[in-house]
Protein backbone atom coordinates (compact mmCIF):
# COMPACT_ATOMS: atom_id res chain seq x y z
CA UNK A 1 0.00 0.00 0.00
CA UNK A 2 1.33 3.28 -1.35
CA UNK A 3 -0.04 6.23 0.03
CA UNK A 4 1.44 8.48 -2.73
CA UNK A 5 -0.62 6.14 -5.29
CA UNK A 6 -3.38 6.33 -2.95
CA UNK A 7 -3.74 10.01 -2.47
CA UNK A 8 -3.47 10.05 -6.55
CA UNK A 9 -5.82 8.02 -7.28
CA UNK A 10 -8.78 8.99 -5.25
CA UNK A 11 -8.70 12.32 -6.02
CA UNK A 12 -8.66 11.21 -9.46
CA UNK A 13 -11.60 9.29 -9.14
CA UNK A 14 -13.79 11.88 -6.35
CA UNK A 15 -15.50 13.31 -9.45
CA UNK A 16 -17.01 10.53 -10.72
CA UNK A 17 -18.00 9.49 -6.88
CA UNK A 18 -19.42 12.45 -6.21
CA UNK A 19 -21.60 12.50 -9.65
CA UNK A 20 -22.50 9.04 -8.52
CA UNK A 21 -23.03 9.94 -5.26
CA UNK A 22 -25.31 12.89 -5.84
CA UNK A 23 -27.57 10.98 -8.87
CA UNK A 24 -27.79 7.76 -6.95
CA UNK A 25 -29.15 10.08 -3.97
CA UNK A 26 -31.06 12.37 -5.69
CA UNK A 27 -32.84 8.57 -7.14
CA UNK A 28 -34.14 7.29 -4.15
CA UNK A 29 -35.30 10.77 -3.20
CA UNK A 30 -37.38 11.07 -5.94
CA UNK A 31 -38.72 7.61 -5.56
CA UNK A 32 -39.90 8.02 -2.19
CA UNK A 33 -41.10 11.19 -2.88
CA UNK A 34 -44.41 9.02 -4.89
CA UNK A 35 -44.23 6.48 -2.11
CA UNK A 36 -47.59 7.45 -0.55
CA UNK A 37 -49.84 7.92 -3.59
CA UNK A 38 -48.40 4.48 -5.30
CA UNK A 39 -48.62 3.02 -1.49
CA UNK A 40 -52.52 3.57 -1.72
CA UNK A 41 -52.95 1.56 -4.99
CA UNK A 42 -50.19 -1.63 -4.27
CA UNK A 43 -52.68 -2.07 -0.84
CA UNK A 44 -55.26 -3.27 -3.41
CA UNK A 45 -53.42 -5.56 -5.05
CA UNK A 46 -52.10 -7.12 -1.57
CA UNK A 47 -56.01 -8.15 -1.39
CA UNK A 48 -56.19 -9.50 -4.74
CA UNK A 49 -53.00 -11.37 -4.34
CA UNK A 50 -54.50 -13.77 -1.47
CA UNK A 51 -57.12 -14.94 -3.35
CA UNK A 52 -54.57 -16.93 -5.55
CA UNK A 53 -53.26 -20.27 -3.76
CA UNK A 54 -49.52 -19.23 -2.96
CA UNK A 55 -48.22 -22.10 -4.77
CA UNK A 56 -49.45 -20.78 -8.05
CA UNK A 57 -47.93 -17.79 -7.49
CA UNK A 58 -44.12 -19.01 -6.62
CA UNK A 59 -44.26 -21.32 -9.37
CA UNK A 60 -44.47 -18.49 -11.67
CA UNK A 61 -42.09 -16.06 -10.06
CA UNK A 62 -44.24 -13.62 -8.70
CA UNK A 63 -43.12 -12.25 -5.16
CA UNK A 64 -44.95 -11.70 -2.37
CA UNK A 65 -43.48 -8.51 -2.07
CA UNK A 66 -45.95 -5.46 -0.16
CA UNK A 67 -45.03 -2.64 -1.69
CA UNK A 68 -47.43 -0.82 0.36
CA UNK A 69 -44.83 -1.53 3.01
CA UNK A 70 -41.68 1.26 3.41
CA UNK A 71 -39.04 -1.88 2.91
CA UNK A 72 -41.34 -3.21 0.02
CA UNK A 73 -41.26 -0.45 -1.71
CA UNK A 74 -37.55 0.79 -0.79
CA UNK A 75 -36.80 -2.96 -2.61
CA UNK A 76 -38.34 -2.13 -4.95
CA UNK A 77 -36.34 1.09 -5.87
CA UNK A 78 -33.49 -0.80 -4.63
CA UNK A 79 -32.85 -2.47 -8.02
CA UNK A 80 -32.63 0.47 -9.76
CA UNK A 81 -30.06 1.71 -6.92
CA UNK A 82 -28.32 -1.52 -7.49
CA UNK A 83 -28.04 -1.45 -11.41
CA UNK A 84 -26.44 2.41 -10.98
CA UNK A 85 -23.97 0.77 -8.34
CA UNK A 86 -23.14 -2.01 -10.49
CA UNK A 87 -22.56 0.11 -13.27
CA UNK A 88 -20.03 2.49 -10.93
CA UNK A 89 -18.33 -0.27 -9.58
CA UNK A 90 -17.86 -2.18 -13.03
CA UNK A 91 -16.27 0.99 -14.22
CA UNK A 92 -13.95 0.98 -11.31
CA UNK A 93 -13.33 -2.24 -11.55
CA UNK A 94 -12.73 -2.38 -15.68
CA UNK A 95 -10.69 0.59 -15.39
CA UNK A 96 -8.21 -0.04 -12.75
CA UNK A 97 -5.41 -1.34 -14.15
CA UNK A 98 -6.39 -1.07 -18.09
CA UNK A 99 -6.97 3.14 -17.39
CA UNK A 100 -2.72 2.86 -16.99
CA UNK A 101 -2.18 1.15 -20.07
CA UNK A 102 -4.89 2.58 -22.38
CA UNK A 103 -3.25 6.24 -21.34
CA UNK A 104 0.29 4.52 -21.72
CA UNK A 105 1.19 5.61 -18.00
CA UNK A 106 1.60 1.80 -17.21
CA UNK A 107 4.94 1.67 -18.03
CA UNK A 108 5.57 4.87 -15.97
CA UNK A 109 4.21 3.51 -12.55
CA UNK A 110 6.21 0.65 -13.04
CA UNK A 111 9.57 2.51 -12.85
CA UNK A 112 8.83 3.65 -9.70
CA UNK A 113 10.04 2.05 -6.46
CA UNK A 114 6.78 0.33 -5.69
CA UNK A 115 6.06 -3.30 -6.55
CA UNK A 116 3.20 -4.26 -8.11
CA UNK A 117 1.55 -5.48 -5.22
CA UNK A 118 1.82 -1.86 -3.70
CA UNK A 119 0.18 -0.77 -6.71
CA UNK A 120 -2.54 -2.89 -7.25
CA UNK A 121 -3.54 -2.95 -3.43
CA UNK A 122 -3.74 0.84 -3.40
CA UNK A 123 -5.80 1.02 -6.24
CA UNK A 124 -8.20 -1.46 -5.12
CA UNK A 125 -8.38 0.03 -1.74
CA UNK A 126 -9.25 3.27 -3.26
CA UNK A 127 -12.36 1.99 -5.41
CA UNK A 128 -13.13 -0.12 -2.24
CA UNK A 129 -12.87 3.53 -0.48
CA UNK A 130 -14.92 5.24 -3.50
CA UNK A 131 -17.66 2.64 -3.66
CA UNK A 132 -17.53 2.66 0.40
CA UNK A 133 -18.65 6.66 0.24
CA UNK A 134 -21.35 6.24 -2.26
CA UNK A 135 -22.73 3.52 0.12
CA UNK A 136 -22.85 5.92 2.54
CA UNK A 137 -24.44 8.51 0.72
CA UNK A 138 -27.28 6.47 -0.44
CA UNK A 139 -27.72 4.72 2.98
CA UNK A 140 -27.92 8.79 4.35
CA UNK A 141 -30.24 9.75 1.57
CA UNK A 142 -32.40 6.43 2.77
CA UNK A 143 -32.64 7.55 6.46
CA UNK A 144 -33.74 11.08 5.31
CA UNK A 145 -36.23 9.99 2.89
CA UNK A 146 -37.62 7.75 4.81
CA UNK A 147 -38.04 9.55 8.09
CA UNK A 148 -39.26 12.81 5.75
CA UNK A 149 -42.08 10.49 2.91
CA UNK A 150 -42.84 7.44 4.18
CA UNK A 151 -45.49 8.81 6.25
CA UNK A 152 -44.56 7.43 9.70
CA UNK A 153 -45.39 4.20 8.62
CA UNK A 154 -43.23 1.55 10.58
CA UNK A 155 -40.38 -0.82 9.07
CA UNK A 156 -37.68 -3.00 10.53
CA UNK A 157 -34.23 -1.41 10.81
CA UNK A 158 -32.61 -4.80 11.00
CA UNK A 159 -33.95 -5.59 7.50
CA UNK A 160 -32.92 -2.15 5.91
CA UNK A 161 -29.23 -2.43 7.70
CA UNK A 162 -29.09 -6.08 5.48
CA UNK A 163 -30.96 -3.92 2.17
CA UNK A 164 -28.15 -1.32 2.96
CA UNK A 165 -25.09 -4.29 3.73
CA UNK A 166 -26.21 -6.22 0.71
CA UNK A 167 -25.51 -2.72 -2.15
CA UNK A 168 -21.66 -2.93 -0.91
CA UNK A 169 -21.57 -7.14 -1.51
CA UNK A 170 -23.06 -6.33 -4.89
CA UNK A 171 -20.71 -3.59 -5.47
CA UNK A 172 -17.63 -5.95 -4.37
CA UNK A 173 -18.95 -8.74 -7.02
CA UNK A 174 -18.75 -6.02 -9.74
CA UNK A 175 -15.65 -4.46 -9.09
CA UNK A 176 -13.49 -7.45 -8.80
CA UNK A 177 -15.24 -9.65 -11.80
CA UNK A 178 -14.41 -6.44 -13.68
CA UNK A 179 -10.98 -6.34 -13.02
CA UNK A 180 -10.21 -10.13 -13.45
CA UNK A 181 -12.17 -9.80 -16.94
CA UNK A 182 -9.63 -6.62 -17.91
CA UNK A 183 -6.96 -8.69 -17.12
CA UNK A 184 -8.08 -11.35 -19.23
CA UNK A 185 -8.94 -10.13 -22.27
CA UNK A 186 -6.25 -8.97 -24.34
CA UNK A 187 -7.25 -4.89 -24.05
CA UNK A 188 -9.44 -3.36 -22.97
CA UNK A 189 -9.48 0.11 -25.12
CA UNK A 190 -12.86 1.43 -23.38
CA UNK A 191 -14.44 0.52 -20.11
CA UNK A 192 -17.74 2.12 -20.31
CA UNK A 193 -19.51 -0.50 -22.85
CA UNK A 194 -17.78 -3.40 -20.85
CA UNK A 195 -19.43 -1.78 -17.46
CA UNK A 196 -22.32 -1.44 -19.11
CA UNK A 197 -22.90 -4.74 -20.98
CA UNK A 198 -21.90 -6.09 -17.28
CA UNK A 199 -24.14 -4.46 -15.03
CA UNK A 200 -27.23 -4.15 -17.62
CA UNK A 201 -26.70 -8.09 -18.49
CA UNK A 202 -27.03 -9.27 -15.08
CA UNK A 203 -30.27 -6.97 -15.09
CA UNK A 204 -31.85 -7.80 -17.26
CA UNK A 205 -31.47 -11.38 -16.85
CA UNK A 206 -32.41 -11.04 -13.05
CA UNK A 207 -35.56 -8.13 -14.14
CA UNK A 208 -36.42 -10.91 -17.01
CA UNK A 209 -36.79 -13.58 -14.41
CA UNK A 210 -39.03 -11.58 -12.35
CA UNK A 211 -41.67 -11.51 -15.13
CA UNK A 212 -41.18 -15.30 -16.53
CA UNK A 213 -41.35 -18.38 -14.26
CA UNK A 214 -38.88 -20.55 -12.81
CA UNK A 215 -35.46 -20.92 -15.16
CA UNK A 216 -32.62 -21.35 -12.75
CA UNK A 217 -30.19 -20.15 -15.42
CA UNK A 218 -30.57 -16.94 -13.67
CA UNK A 219 -29.13 -17.69 -10.13
CA UNK A 220 -25.83 -16.53 -12.08
CA UNK A 221 -27.06 -13.02 -12.22
CA UNK A 222 -25.51 -10.82 -8.72
CA UNK A 223 -28.95 -9.35 -8.52
CA UNK A 224 -30.92 -12.78 -7.89
CA UNK A 225 -28.21 -13.60 -5.55
CA UNK A 226 -28.82 -10.70 -3.60
CA UNK A 227 -32.64 -10.71 -4.10
CA UNK A 228 -33.87 -7.53 -2.33
CA UNK A 229 -37.35 -8.98 -2.55
CA UNK A 230 -35.74 -12.34 -1.10
CA UNK A 231 -34.60 -10.67 1.79
CA UNK A 232 -37.44 -8.41 2.77
CA UNK A 233 -39.37 -11.30 3.00
CA UNK A 234 -37.40 -13.63 5.16
CA UNK A 235 -35.53 -11.06 6.94
CA UNK A 236 -32.30 -12.87 6.00
CA UNK A 237 -30.04 -13.23 3.05
CA UNK A 238 -30.35 -16.68 0.80
CA UNK A 239 -27.39 -18.21 2.41
CA UNK A 240 -26.49 -20.70 -0.44
CA UNK A 241 -26.73 -17.82 -3.37
CA UNK A 242 -24.91 -14.93 -1.19
CA UNK A 243 -22.23 -18.19 -0.41
CA UNK A 244 -21.67 -18.36 -4.01
CA UNK A 245 -21.83 -14.56 -4.55
CA UNK A 246 -18.84 -14.44 -2.44
CA UNK A 247 -16.92 -17.42 -3.69
CA UNK A 248 -17.50 -15.61 -6.64
CA UNK A 249 -15.50 -12.50 -5.36
CA UNK A 250 -12.90 -13.66 -3.56
CA UNK A 251 -11.78 -16.38 -6.51
CA UNK A 252 -11.97 -13.10 -9.40
CA UNK A 253 -10.07 -11.20 -6.36
CA UNK A 254 -7.20 -13.89 -5.95
CA UNK A 255 -7.03 -14.24 -9.87
CA UNK A 256 -6.76 -10.82 -10.40
CA UNK A 257 -3.95 -10.29 -8.36
CA UNK A 258 -2.16 -13.38 -9.78
CA UNK A 259 -2.93 -12.16 -13.58
CA UNK A 260 -1.50 -8.53 -12.33
CA UNK A 261 1.59 -9.99 -10.95
CA UNK A 262 2.59 -11.72 -13.90
CA UNK A 263 1.19 -9.44 -16.34
CA UNK A 264 3.23 -8.21 -19.38
CA UNK A 265 2.38 -4.44 -19.03
CA UNK A 266 2.76 -3.12 -22.89
CA UNK A 267 4.70 0.01 -22.78
CA UNK A 268 4.38 3.54 -24.91
CA UNK A 269 6.29 3.52 -27.50
CA UNK B 1 -15.84 4.89 -48.42
CA UNK B 2 -12.73 4.24 -47.20
CA UNK B 3 -13.39 5.52 -43.74
CA UNK B 4 -17.07 4.00 -44.18
CA UNK B 5 -15.68 0.53 -44.62
CA UNK B 6 -12.87 0.95 -41.89
CA UNK B 7 -15.48 1.91 -39.69
CA UNK B 8 -17.25 -1.03 -40.65
CA UNK B 9 -14.68 -3.11 -39.98
CA UNK B 10 -13.34 -1.70 -36.92
CA UNK B 11 -16.93 -2.32 -35.15
CA UNK B 12 -17.63 -5.58 -36.37
CA UNK B 13 -16.10 -7.62 -33.73
CA UNK B 14 -18.77 -5.51 -31.26
CA UNK B 15 -21.72 -6.07 -33.89
CA UNK B 16 -20.94 -9.64 -33.60
CA UNK B 17 -21.19 -9.66 -29.80
CA UNK B 18 -24.23 -7.76 -29.87
CA UNK B 19 -25.70 -9.96 -32.33
CA UNK B 20 -25.37 -12.73 -30.51
CA UNK B 21 -26.27 -11.24 -27.54
CA UNK B 22 -29.85 -10.71 -28.61
CA UNK B 23 -29.57 -14.49 -30.52
CA UNK B 24 -29.45 -15.43 -26.50
CA UNK B 25 -31.68 -13.45 -24.69
CA UNK B 26 -34.55 -14.17 -27.33
CA UNK B 27 -34.00 -17.55 -27.20
CA UNK B 28 -33.96 -17.94 -23.68
CA UNK B 29 -37.18 -15.92 -23.64
CA UNK B 30 -38.78 -18.25 -25.86
CA UNK B 31 -37.82 -21.05 -23.53
CA UNK B 32 -39.62 -19.28 -21.26
CA UNK B 33 -42.39 -18.41 -23.01
CA UNK B 34 -43.14 -22.37 -23.33
CA UNK B 35 -44.43 -22.45 -19.50
CA UNK B 36 -46.43 -20.02 -20.34
CA UNK B 37 -47.85 -20.50 -23.94
CA UNK B 38 -51.78 -21.43 -23.19
CA UNK B 39 -51.80 -21.18 -19.68
CA UNK B 40 -55.36 -19.91 -18.70
CA UNK B 41 -54.34 -19.61 -14.69
CA UNK B 42 -51.54 -17.05 -15.54
CA UNK B 43 -53.71 -14.80 -17.37
CA UNK B 44 -56.03 -14.25 -14.46
CA UNK B 45 -53.25 -13.81 -12.13
CA UNK B 46 -51.79 -10.82 -14.44
CA UNK B 47 -55.59 -9.55 -14.37
CA UNK B 48 -55.77 -9.38 -10.81
CA UNK B 49 -52.44 -6.70 -10.85
CA UNK B 50 -53.39 -3.21 -10.36
CA UNK B 51 -52.52 -0.92 -13.64
CA UNK B 52 -49.86 0.91 -12.09
CA UNK B 53 -47.92 -2.35 -11.02
CA UNK B 54 -48.50 -3.46 -14.49
CA UNK B 55 -47.51 -0.78 -16.31
CA UNK B 56 -44.68 -0.24 -14.50
CA UNK B 57 -44.02 -4.06 -15.50
CA UNK B 58 -45.01 -2.72 -19.32
CA UNK B 59 -47.45 -5.57 -18.96
CA UNK B 60 -50.54 -4.09 -19.50
CA UNK B 61 -52.60 -4.94 -22.57
CA UNK B 62 -50.66 -8.03 -23.51
CA UNK B 63 -52.14 -11.18 -23.26
CA UNK B 64 -48.71 -13.04 -21.88
CA UNK B 65 -50.14 -16.20 -22.84
CA UNK B 66 -49.75 -15.63 -26.77
CA UNK B 67 -46.82 -15.33 -29.11
CA UNK B 68 -48.40 -11.51 -29.03
CA UNK B 69 -48.12 -10.55 -25.34
CA UNK B 70 -44.49 -12.57 -25.09
CA UNK B 71 -43.23 -9.81 -27.67
CA UNK B 72 -44.96 -7.12 -26.02
CA UNK B 73 -43.34 -7.60 -23.03
CA UNK B 74 -40.05 -8.13 -24.45
CA UNK B 75 -40.08 -5.19 -26.20
CA UNK B 76 -38.79 -3.10 -23.46
CA UNK B 77 -35.75 -4.97 -23.29
CA UNK B 78 -35.18 -5.02 -27.09
CA UNK B 79 -35.20 -1.53 -26.82
CA UNK B 80 -33.17 -0.95 -23.50
CA UNK B 81 -30.44 -3.16 -25.30
CA UNK B 82 -30.72 -1.29 -28.91
CA UNK B 83 -30.34 2.14 -26.79
CA UNK B 84 -27.21 1.17 -25.34
CA UNK B 85 -25.62 -0.54 -28.43
CA UNK B 86 -26.85 2.43 -30.63
CA UNK B 87 -25.81 4.80 -27.63
CA UNK B 88 -22.05 3.28 -27.80
CA UNK B 89 -21.78 2.90 -31.34
CA UNK B 90 -22.33 6.70 -31.64
CA UNK B 91 -20.39 8.02 -28.79
CA UNK B 92 -17.55 5.16 -29.01
CA UNK B 93 -16.97 5.87 -33.19
CA UNK B 94 -16.21 8.99 -32.64
CA UNK B 95 -14.21 9.38 -29.81
CA UNK B 96 -12.30 6.35 -29.65
CA UNK B 97 -9.75 8.48 -32.30
CA UNK B 98 -9.07 10.88 -29.88
CA UNK B 99 -8.93 8.00 -27.04
CA UNK B 100 -6.34 6.30 -29.70
CA UNK B 101 -4.49 9.06 -30.48
CA UNK B 102 -5.31 8.56 -33.46
CA UNK B 103 -6.85 11.44 -34.54
CA UNK B 104 -4.81 13.53 -35.90
CA UNK B 105 -4.00 10.93 -38.66
CA UNK B 106 -7.40 11.10 -39.74
CA UNK B 107 -6.98 14.72 -40.19
CA UNK B 108 -3.93 14.67 -42.61
CA UNK B 109 -6.04 12.74 -45.25
CA UNK B 110 -7.60 14.18 -47.43
CA UNK B 111 -11.04 14.71 -46.28
CA UNK B 112 -12.72 16.86 -44.56
CA UNK B 113 -13.93 16.60 -40.94
CA UNK B 114 -17.75 16.35 -42.26
CA UNK B 115 -16.90 13.80 -44.64
CA UNK B 116 -15.28 11.76 -41.97
CA UNK B 117 -18.39 11.96 -39.85
CA UNK B 118 -20.65 11.13 -42.71
CA UNK B 119 -19.09 8.30 -42.92
CA UNK B 120 -18.62 6.90 -39.24
CA UNK B 121 -22.33 7.99 -38.92
CA UNK B 122 -23.21 5.87 -41.55
CA UNK B 123 -20.78 2.50 -40.46
CA UNK B 124 -23.12 3.13 -36.96
CA UNK B 125 -26.29 3.14 -38.94
CA UNK B 126 -25.23 0.04 -40.54
CA UNK B 127 -24.91 -1.61 -37.46
CA UNK B 128 -28.24 -0.63 -36.08
CA UNK B 129 -29.79 -1.57 -39.52
CA UNK B 130 -28.25 -5.24 -38.74
CA UNK B 131 -29.12 -5.39 -35.30
CA UNK B 132 -32.85 -5.02 -35.74
CA UNK B 133 -32.40 -7.72 -38.54
CA UNK B 134 -30.68 -10.21 -36.55
CA UNK B 135 -33.22 -9.66 -33.66
CA UNK B 136 -36.41 -9.41 -36.46
CA UNK B 137 -34.50 -12.93 -37.92
CA UNK B 138 -34.43 -15.13 -34.67
CA UNK B 139 -37.91 -13.78 -33.35
CA UNK B 140 -38.84 -15.04 -36.49
CA UNK B 141 -37.48 -18.30 -36.41
CA UNK B 142 -38.31 -18.62 -32.50
CA UNK B 143 -42.21 -18.26 -32.83
CA UNK B 144 -42.23 -21.17 -35.69
CA UNK B 145 -43.82 -23.90 -33.29
CA UNK B 146 -46.43 -21.48 -32.37
CA UNK B 147 -47.99 -21.04 -35.90
CA UNK B 148 -48.62 -17.09 -34.89
CA UNK B 149 -51.15 -15.09 -37.48
CA UNK B 150 -50.86 -12.67 -39.63
CA UNK B 151 -51.59 -9.94 -36.75
CA UNK B 152 -48.14 -11.09 -34.63
CA UNK B 153 -46.35 -10.51 -37.97
CA UNK B 154 -47.61 -6.87 -38.44
CA UNK B 155 -47.45 -6.35 -34.71
CA UNK B 156 -43.77 -7.10 -34.46
CA UNK B 157 -42.96 -5.55 -37.99
CA UNK B 158 -44.00 -2.28 -36.12
CA UNK B 159 -41.86 -3.98 -33.07
CA UNK B 160 -39.14 -4.09 -34.78
CA UNK B 161 -39.61 -0.33 -36.52
CA UNK B 162 -40.27 0.89 -33.00
CA UNK B 163 -36.75 -0.40 -31.93
CA UNK B 164 -35.16 1.10 -35.14
CA UNK B 165 -35.94 4.62 -34.46
CA UNK B 166 -35.37 4.24 -30.67
CA UNK B 167 -31.70 2.92 -32.22
CA UNK B 168 -31.45 5.97 -34.74
CA UNK B 169 -32.03 8.57 -31.92
CA UNK B 170 -29.95 7.29 -29.07
CA UNK B 171 -26.76 6.85 -32.24
CA UNK B 172 -27.63 10.17 -32.87
CA UNK B 173 -27.44 11.51 -29.45
CA UNK B 174 -24.13 8.60 -29.11
CA UNK B 175 -22.62 10.63 -31.98
CA UNK B 176 -23.43 14.48 -31.01
CA UNK B 177 -21.70 13.33 -27.47
CA UNK B 178 -18.80 12.24 -29.30
CA UNK B 179 -19.03 15.26 -31.48
CA UNK B 180 -19.42 18.14 -28.96
CA UNK B 181 -17.83 16.76 -26.15
CA UNK B 182 -14.04 18.53 -25.59
CA UNK B 183 -12.60 15.39 -23.52
CA UNK B 184 -13.84 11.81 -24.83
CA UNK B 185 -13.66 10.24 -21.93
CA UNK B 186 -16.75 12.47 -20.82
CA UNK B 187 -18.52 11.10 -23.80
CA UNK B 188 -19.25 7.62 -22.71
CA UNK B 189 -19.81 8.85 -19.29
CA UNK B 190 -22.56 11.19 -20.85
CA UNK B 191 -24.17 8.48 -22.77
CA UNK B 192 -24.37 6.29 -19.84
CA UNK B 193 -25.82 8.67 -17.73
CA UNK B 194 -28.83 9.53 -20.74
CA UNK B 195 -29.30 5.70 -20.94
CA UNK B 196 -29.78 5.19 -16.88
CA UNK B 197 -31.90 8.72 -16.39
CA UNK B 198 -34.02 7.54 -19.61
CA UNK B 199 -34.71 4.27 -18.75
CA UNK B 200 -35.09 5.02 -15.38
CA UNK B 201 -37.75 7.93 -16.32
CA UNK B 202 -39.82 5.80 -18.28
CA UNK B 203 -40.19 3.58 -15.12
CA UNK B 204 -41.13 6.41 -13.10
CA UNK B 205 -43.88 7.88 -15.29
CA UNK B 206 -45.94 5.02 -15.35
CA UNK B 207 -46.02 5.33 -10.99
CA UNK B 208 -47.68 8.15 -11.02
CA UNK B 209 -50.41 9.71 -13.18
CA UNK B 210 -49.56 13.50 -12.03
CA UNK B 211 -45.42 12.96 -13.68
CA UNK B 212 -46.87 12.17 -17.49
CA UNK B 213 -45.73 15.08 -18.21
CA UNK B 214 -42.39 13.45 -18.33
CA UNK B 215 -42.89 10.99 -20.59
CA UNK B 216 -42.04 13.53 -23.39
CA UNK B 217 -37.99 13.47 -22.01
CA UNK B 218 -37.88 9.35 -22.65
CA UNK B 219 -37.51 7.86 -25.75
CA UNK B 220 -38.38 4.48 -24.33
CA UNK B 221 -41.92 5.91 -23.88
CA UNK B 222 -42.08 7.27 -27.62
CA UNK B 223 -42.74 3.92 -28.58
CA UNK B 224 -45.23 1.97 -26.26
CA UNK B 225 -45.45 -1.61 -27.50
CA UNK B 226 -48.62 -2.40 -25.51
CA UNK B 227 -50.04 1.29 -27.13
CA UNK B 228 -49.57 0.73 -30.82
CA UNK B 229 -50.49 -2.72 -30.51
CA UNK B 230 -53.69 -1.45 -29.34
CA UNK B 231 -53.88 1.55 -32.08
CA UNK B 232 -51.98 -0.27 -34.54
CA UNK B 233 -49.97 2.75 -35.53
CA UNK B 234 -47.31 4.98 -34.01
CA UNK B 235 -48.24 8.18 -32.33
CA UNK B 236 -47.45 10.93 -34.72
CA UNK B 237 -46.71 13.13 -32.27
CA UNK B 238 -43.70 11.04 -31.08
CA UNK B 239 -42.55 10.30 -34.76
CA UNK B 240 -42.36 13.94 -35.28
CA UNK B 241 -40.55 14.37 -31.86
CA UNK B 242 -38.30 11.81 -32.44
CA UNK B 243 -37.31 13.21 -35.52
CA UNK B 244 -36.55 15.95 -34.14
CA UNK B 245 -33.99 14.57 -31.71
CA UNK B 246 -32.27 12.82 -34.77
CA UNK B 247 -31.62 15.63 -36.66
CA UNK B 248 -31.08 18.49 -33.91
CA UNK B 249 -28.35 16.60 -32.52
CA UNK B 250 -27.17 15.98 -36.34
CA UNK B 251 -26.66 19.50 -37.24
CA UNK B 252 -25.24 19.97 -33.74
CA UNK B 253 -22.87 17.32 -33.85
CA UNK B 254 -21.54 18.34 -37.40
CA UNK B 255 -21.46 22.06 -36.62
CA UNK B 256 -19.50 21.29 -33.19
CA UNK B 257 -17.25 19.19 -34.73
CA UNK B 258 -16.14 21.17 -37.83
CA UNK B 259 -15.41 23.85 -35.42
CA UNK B 260 -13.95 21.82 -32.39
CA UNK B 261 -10.34 21.99 -31.10
CA UNK B 262 -9.33 18.28 -31.48
CA UNK B 263 -7.34 16.45 -28.53
CA UNK B 264 -4.30 15.64 -29.90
Amino acid sequence: MSATIYKHEFFSRLKSVLVWSVSLMLLVLFFFSIFQSFADQAALLNEMMAQFPPALLEAFGITKTDLSSVLGYFSFLLVFVQLCLAIQAGNYGFGLVSIEETELTADFLLTKPVSRLQIITSKLLVAFSCLLLTDLAVTASTFIAIALLSGGRPYDTGTLGLLLVSMLILQLFFLSVGMVISLLVHRVRSVTPYSLALGFGAYILAAFSGIFGDVKLEYITPFKQIDAAYIVLHNAYDMPLLLVNLAVTVVALLASYALYLRRDIPTAS
Amino acid sequence: MNIFLHELKANLKSLIIWGVIMVVFVVIGAAKFSAYAGNPEMLSILDAFPKAMLEALSMIAFNLTTVTGFFGIMFVYFALMGAIAAAMWGSGIISKEERDKTVEFSLVLPVSRTRVITAKALAGLVNCIAFVLVTWAVSLVVVQPYAPDAAFYSFLRMEMAALFIIELIYLAVGLLLGCAMQRYKLSGATAVGIILVTYFLSIVVSLDSKLDFLKYFTPFKYFDASQFFRMGHFDLVYLLLSAAIIVLSLVVAYLSYNRRDLYI
